[in-house]
């Protein structure tokens, strides 16, 4: 998988779903729409300023509460990549199953990574160059499992190009 | 090469992925022995899954598709949705539909699919209920579409909190005060990714009923899922179930347990979860005091023979408080028919409870919403705000025992005092 290049956008411990995206939109799955509502209240410039190969980097238990896909369906629409402290098992899942890269880092490494600077990250490897600070972390990356199903494009896009004609599995 | 000891789960995980040993943190494909969807999710999981170009389920003969959110259906979408469920469930070959036959967890248990030591999946977050009967079964939501097209699911080997039961539960103390006892010492934070095992001495005194009450309400403090042991009393369950013979296997003595805690069920008292979450947990006689318009006696977690018999038993000579709506809705059509044969119906309605049929209804707010400012008191798994009708509702969930004697009184009540040899302490 090719590195992320991009903006860090930082947030705290439990941003929660319902944050990221309000509510109110859980009927729209249109992941055109959700993106123009990603983080409206937190960060109203966010959906406008973000752009393809940024990382929102995030504290302890992060997309707490309700699991919903919304905010990662928007999030993998504009290719936008995660790092976070923590994360509970549903929205990790779900991250992994709509195609996000992601990776989980710990508190030192979080506090470093400063809203704006300039990142390359290889979520490959776990390598997190800082291009503001010159610093360079390595983390534990995701399975290669899951990063499999990652690249593939999501859980979908995995499950079918390993599908025959039939769609039978061949695995 | 001798093997490393391993819990219970992780024997089950090498099983259902085909490896010799598992340890926590691994990832690995595992292949579920069955699979459950509700009707509120299957049509729209099959939609996904033919738009993305998978026509075809990997396993039929492991899915389960139950009719039980809507029953008997009351909206024109629910009628097209269940119109819909028949008809894929037909076209895609699976190898159960039960329809309007009772709410999924108790129901596939009931009918004799589940067997110790199996790996469940359903898209039903209260999937862990089946853990009672011995089957590591986890929840997985709509993710449930990759196991319906590619027959398995990538799962992270999680870590082990054994919990060791000893003694009886009181007269009037039920499994519900037992989960919500686990609640107040095991947070949510703590509970993450791991499974919760039950086990020890005190466990024999617990049905195979109360065990599902345990381990489907697990979820609501955040584990992964939860399990309890099989033993005699499973097997003798299960033996009702048609199931002959079920596997003891258990954890190794020395495996290792991310910690490791001993509840004694004679110290345990009545308990509720207060709004606006199950975790949010108070002891009854703690509570200050609560008036209800609202009582609800069902779903997966409750709405069991043993827990209706509990509530005619403490019904018997009262009748419900003019100010409340008692409603009960056993949680499979068997058991409806059970507890009409057995008088108990008979008698809780004599006492002035309204009996429905079998569904998930009040649990999610799909039946017998609340007005602004009403308070109900629930034998159904969660209480957010919002969760059966207005957000300006307040909802406790407590045992069925709890529910009748609040239900005569018309605020919360301890049971202990309504019930032969409880006290209240």
């Amino acid at each position: 998988m090719k590195p992320y290049t991009g903006r860090c956008w930082r947030f705290g411990d439990d941003l929660a779903s319902d944050e990221m995206i309000a509510p109110q939109h859980v009927f729209e799955y249109d992941p055109k729409v959700l993106r123009s509502h990603l983080l409206e209240g937190a960060r109203p410039e966010f959906s406008q300023q973000a752009v393809s190969g940024d990382i929102l980097v995030a504290g302890r238990n992060f997309a707490t509460g309700s699991i919903h896909s919304h905010p990662f369906l928007a999030l993998k629409d504009m290719n936008v990549a995660l790092i976070c402290q923590s994360v509970s098992r549903g929205p990790f899942r779900l991250a992994i199953y709509i195609g996000i890269p992601i990776l989980i880092a710990p508190a030192s490494v979080i506090e470093s990574l400063k809203d704006a600077d300039q990142l390359e990250v290889d979520f490959s490897s776990g390598r997190i160059r800082n291009n503001t600070s010159g610093q360079v972390h390595n983390v534990d990356p995701v399975s290669p499992f899951l990063l499999e199903i990652v690249t593939s494009g999501g859980g979908l896009a995995y499950a079918r190009s390993i599908t025959g004609p039939e769609g039978v599995p061949n695995a | 090469m001798t093997k490393r000891p391993a819990t219970l789960v992780e024997k089950i995980l090498a099983r259902a992925s085909n490896a010799d040993s598992v340890a926590p943190g691994d990832v690995v494909w595992a292949w579920p022995d069955i699979v459950t969807v509700p009707e509120v999710s299957f049509p729209a999981y099959v939609k996904r899954l033919r738009d993305n170009g998978i026509p075809k389920l990997a396993r039929p003969e492991t899915m389960v598709v139950v009719i039980d959110h809507e029953v008997p259906v009351h909206s024109k979408e629910g009628a097209e949705r269940n119109r819909l469920t028949r008809q894929l469930a037909q076209e895609t070959d699976v190898a159960h539909l039960f329809d309007g036959e009772g709410i999924t967890h108790p129901l596939v248990v009931e009918r004799g699919l589940i067997t110790p030591g199996m790996f469940v999946a359903g898209a039903d977050t209260h999937t862990s209920s089946i853990g009672g009967a011995g089957a590591f079964a986890v929840p997985f939501g709509f993710e449930v579409t990759m196991i319906m097209a590619i027959g398995k699911i990538w799962v992270q080997v999680p870590e082990t909190i054994r919990i060791d039961l000893t003694g009886h539960l009181a007269a009037g103390v039920t499994a519900r005060d037992l989960v919500l006892s686990v609640m107040q010492q095991i947070d949510a934070d703590f509970a993450n990714y791991r499974v919760i095992e039950f086990g020890g001495p005190g466990l024999s005194n617990l049905s195979v009923q109360e065990r599902m009450t345990l381990c489907g309400l697990c979820i609501d403090m955040g584990a992964k899922t939860a399990i309890a042991e099989a033993d005699a009393v499973t097997e003798r369950f299960l033996k009702d179930c048609g199931i002959e013979g079920v596997s003891m296997e258990r954890s190794d003595p020395d495996c290792v347990y991310a910690a490791r805690l001993t509840i004694d069920l004679a110290e345990l008292s009545p308990r509720v979860s207060m709004p606006p979450l199950p975790s949010n947990v108070s002891t009854v006689i703690d509570l200050p005091d609560t008036p209800i318009q609202h009582a609800y006696i069902g779903s997966c977690a409750s709405g069991t023979l043993a827990e209706l018999t509990a509530a005619a038993d403490i019904l018997d000579g009262h009748t419900v408080h003019p100010s409340v709506q008692l409603l009960v809705i056993p949680a499979t059509r068997r058991i409806h028919q059970q507890a009409l044969e057995q008088g108990v119906l008979t008698r809780l309605m004599r006492a002035g409870a309204v009996i429905s049929p079998s569904t998930c209804g009040p649990c999610f707010g799909g039946l017998a919403q609340l007005a602004d400012g009403e308070t109900r008191i629930s034998t159904s798994t969660r209480n957010d705000s919002g969760r059966m009708g207005s957000r300006k509702a307040n909802i406790y969930l407590g045992s069925a025992s709890t529910v009748a004697a609040s239900a005569i009184v018309g605020r919360i009540t301890d049971p202990r005092n309504y019930v032969k040899g409880g006290s209240v302490k």
